[in-house]
């Protein structure tokens, strides 16, 4: 009885909250799908990633609402399955009736989730985290019918500023050791034909599968043809493993590191003095007020800084999707697709994070002003295939403590993917 | 209400594709008592299977033959045959709990093969853009689905009248002859590890038939949808719904996938928007329970084995 109590008092506290945004907007309601791990393998970042989504459907309610209704977020977990989050999506979009899924996680979850459900349902889907080039390829073959973006830059242009870093450096022969998975399979590749086209070799390509107790015969293979430096495609701890082994067995201290290995357990567990000639890239989305704007949000509402995997780009992926919905004026699938570019590119009022740019942009939208959404992740411009590019920072370790060594804005990361397909 | 219909459609499709699999489950382990915990290994290979055969050409990859999806799933299902066949002739001769560890091992090594051999199974990338069969004679995906929906349930149908003729022939009498007591049947003058062997490999095959149609479903194929869980799932489709039974078999399927799934949605419906995060939990908590209970209350399934006896007998 007590627990009910509580529980009607706190939910009565809830609408008292809500009722001012209820007030503005009608009675009806949109409903904003997200299909994402909460359970299974990766269910430690997928929570966060949830919040991500809620919090951007939150301030635009707070806004006022989408398209003169109420957004209403639902949530639907894969278990890291394929055939679950399948499932989940189809009652998203049949019976739930929602324009938009945002997800999934994984890219073997996303990628049957669009080919089954999404594209065939007209419906558009935005992935926050799923990294694979297979989207890219199934978009330039016609598969996706313009329904596919993804907020998260593939590995393509990572492969191609670690490529240039190399070159830079003046490495002529580099091995290769990477994760045996969708990650670590395409930054690698995408590494190799980079490197290989600017004129470098790559002397070996070593895949290794995760938690195993020790990479030495990896670390062997990848030392055949004498390579002058090598780039590890690592998750920190097996990152960590493999380095050690590499470096005992005599090899080259002319590091290059990806994304996934900027944390302090890595270097910690490799010993910094063996870092000192390591340069490593990441994703950077530390700066401008877009991503402060962010940042304070989430702060206010989590009361900690939004460090995680996906949560810049989740929120992204849902604020994109309901600004485009706005623009679009109704919950209609092929009419927000067609949206999506409208709100990102061009000369309109740059539009930020919260519900204050959400307001404003509500306005201008109304007013039949352009905008353009700078968001979580900074400025956001889709190409063709759904996908975007993304500042880079190289990072490096300094004093035992990992530092930034400098920064690759969108402009850059794009003049020298241009410079490369030439 | 249109929306429900479309789900439902869509929701029989992958439950009976699954009915099919865990027919192929009921033969080797209802019938015949043989322990395979590898059902994921032949359902992923006759997956596999019909995506190189069907699927588009493509530079990087071995596979790509763009053949028509019938000849795609046959292929499939003769490579689970021979897949089986070099298993059960390795195997067979093991019992019970050594057989299950046996092939849950060569399950996995199949899903790491499938997750390494790029050139053939586009690796950790899956292979995309596979052919739906018929699909653009259909003018809306609703449609289509109902027509899939009768293909799989013309194919499980077949599935299940063969193997009711088969179970009540001669044949049939003898794998549970062998079940119950193998030593006894070898007196008769039987070839246990023969029948065994037959039943192990008609079994895998069904779960290659099961995984063709499920990637001409889904259009795309990658390790992931081979984990260890999905033979968990059968399985527990299987028990649930009553082990050699083949009607349980179907109801299993298609009652443990609607726990599976539709928990997931009645608890997004109830649950309010600030504990979405927390359904997912709940909603594993809530199947492992219900099969439980399931269990407690109908120990032998939900429709448990019949009394079989000749129809000669009487």
């Amino acid at each position: 009885m007590k627990k009910m109590l509580l529980s009607s008092v706190f939910g009565l506290g809830l609408m008292a909250g809500a009722m001012p945004a209820a007030a503005q907007t009608a009675s009806c309601e949109i409903p904003v799908g997200a299909v994402l791990s909460i359970t299974g393998s990766i269910a430690a970042i997928g929570k966060a990633i949830g919040d991500a989504g809620q919090l951007a459907v939150d301030q635009f309610n707070e806004a006022g609402g989408v398209a003169g209704c109420t957004a209403k977020y639902v949530l639907r977990d894969d278990q890291g399955s394929p055939n679950v989050g399948v499932d989940a999506a189809k009652t998203l979009v049949e019976i739930e009736k929602a324009p938009i899924v945002l997800g999934a996680i994984q890219s073997g979850v996303t990628m049957p989730i669009l080919t089954s459900v999404t594209v065939p349902g007209k419906v558009v889907q935005i992935s926050c985290c799923s990294s694979a080039p297979s989207f890219t390829q199934l978009a330039q073959e016609g598969g996706t019918d313009g329904y596919w973006f993804r907020t998260l830059p593939t590995d393509r242009p990572q492969g191609v500023v670690m490529a240039n870093i190399a070159k830079a450096k003046d490495y002529k022969k580099i091995a290769v050791i990477y994760v045996n998975s969708d990650y670590g399979v395409s930054l690698a590749r995408s590494f190799k034909a980079s490197f290989e086209k600017l004129g470098g070799t790559v002397t070996s390509m070593t895949a290794y599968n995760q938690e195993q107790a020790s990479y030495r015969a990896e670390v062997n293979s990848a030392m055949q043809g004498d390579p002058d430096s090598l780039f590890l495609i690592a998750f920190p701890a097996d990152g960590a493993t493999a380095l050690r082994e590499w470096i005992s067995f005599g090899g080259t201290q002319n590091l290059l590191l990806s994304n996934a290995l900027r944390a302090d357990e890595f270097v910690k567990s490799v010993g910094a003095k063996f870092l000192t000639n390591a340069v490593g890239i990441d994703n950077a989305q530390t700066e401008g007020p877009s991503v402060e704007a962010f940042n304070k949000a989430w702060e206010a509402k989590f009361g900690q800084a939004p460090n995680g995997p996906g949560l810049h780009t989740m929120y992204d992926a849902a604020a994109v999707a309901l600004l485009a919905m706005e623009k679009a004026g109704k919950p209609d699938g092929t009419a927000i697709r067609d949206n999506i570019r409208e709100i990102t590119q061009g000369d309109g009022e740059v539009i930020y994070p919260g519900p204050e740019g959400f307001k404003k942009a509500k306005e201008l939208i109304k007013a039949g002003k352009p905008i353009r959404y700078e968001g979580a992740t900074g400025p956001i411009s889709f190409d063709a295939n759904g996908d975007v590019t993304g500042p880079y920072l190289i990072w490096g370790v300094a004093d035992g403590k990992l530092t930034t060594v400098e920064t690759w804005d969108k402009m850059r990361v794009a003049d020298a993917i241009a410079e490369l397909d030439k | 209400m249109s929306g429900y219909i479309a789900y439902l459609v869509f929701f029989l499709i992958v439950a009976l594709t699954y009915s099919i699999v865990v027919m192929g489950l009921n033969l080797q382990w209802g019938f015949t008592g043989l322990f395979n915990a590898g059902v994921v290994g032949f359902f992923a290979i006759g997956a596999y299977g019909t995506a190189v055969l069907t699927g588009p050409d493509r530079a990087e990859l071995i596979g790509g033959f763009g053949l028509p999806f019938p000849v795609g799933v046959i292929g499939g299902m003769i490579l689970s045959t021979l897949a089986a066949l070099v298993v059960g002739l390795a195997t067979l001769r093991l019992r019970e709990e050594y057989l299950a560890i046996s092939t849950f091992g060569i399950a996995i090594s199949i899903q790491l093969v499938a997750l390494n051999f790029d050139t053939l199974t586009g690796g950790a990338q899956g292979l995309t853009g596979i052919p739906r069969p018929l699909f653009a004679t259909f003018g809306s995906p609703g449609a289509y689905n109902l027509f899939y929906l009768g293909l799989v349930a013309t194919v499980a149908a077949v599935v299940y009248f063969g193997l009711q003729a088969a179970l009540h022939s001669p044949w049939g009498r003898l794998l549970k002859a062998i079940r119950e007591d193998e030593t006894a049947a070898a007196s008769l003058g039987k070839n246990p590890a023969m029948v065994r062997l037959q039943a192990f490999v008609l079994g895998s095959t069904l779960m290659g038939l099961a995984g063709g149609l499920y990637v001409g479903f889904i259009g795309y194929v990658s390790p992931m949808d081979f984990l260890p869980i999905l033979t968990f799932q059968i399985w527990a489709m299987l028990i649930v719904g009553g082990s050699g039974n083949n009607r349980g078999a179907i109801v299993g399927a298609v009652g443990v996938w609607a726990l599976w799934t539709m928990s997931g949605f009645a608890i997004s419906r109830l649950l309010p928007v600030e504990y979405q995060s927390q359904g997912g939990a709940i909603q594993v908590i809530i199947i492992g329970l219900l099969i439980v209970l399931t269990l407690l209350f109908r120990p032998r399934g939900l429709i448990g084995e019949a009394q079989s006896v000749s129809r000669h007998v009487s």
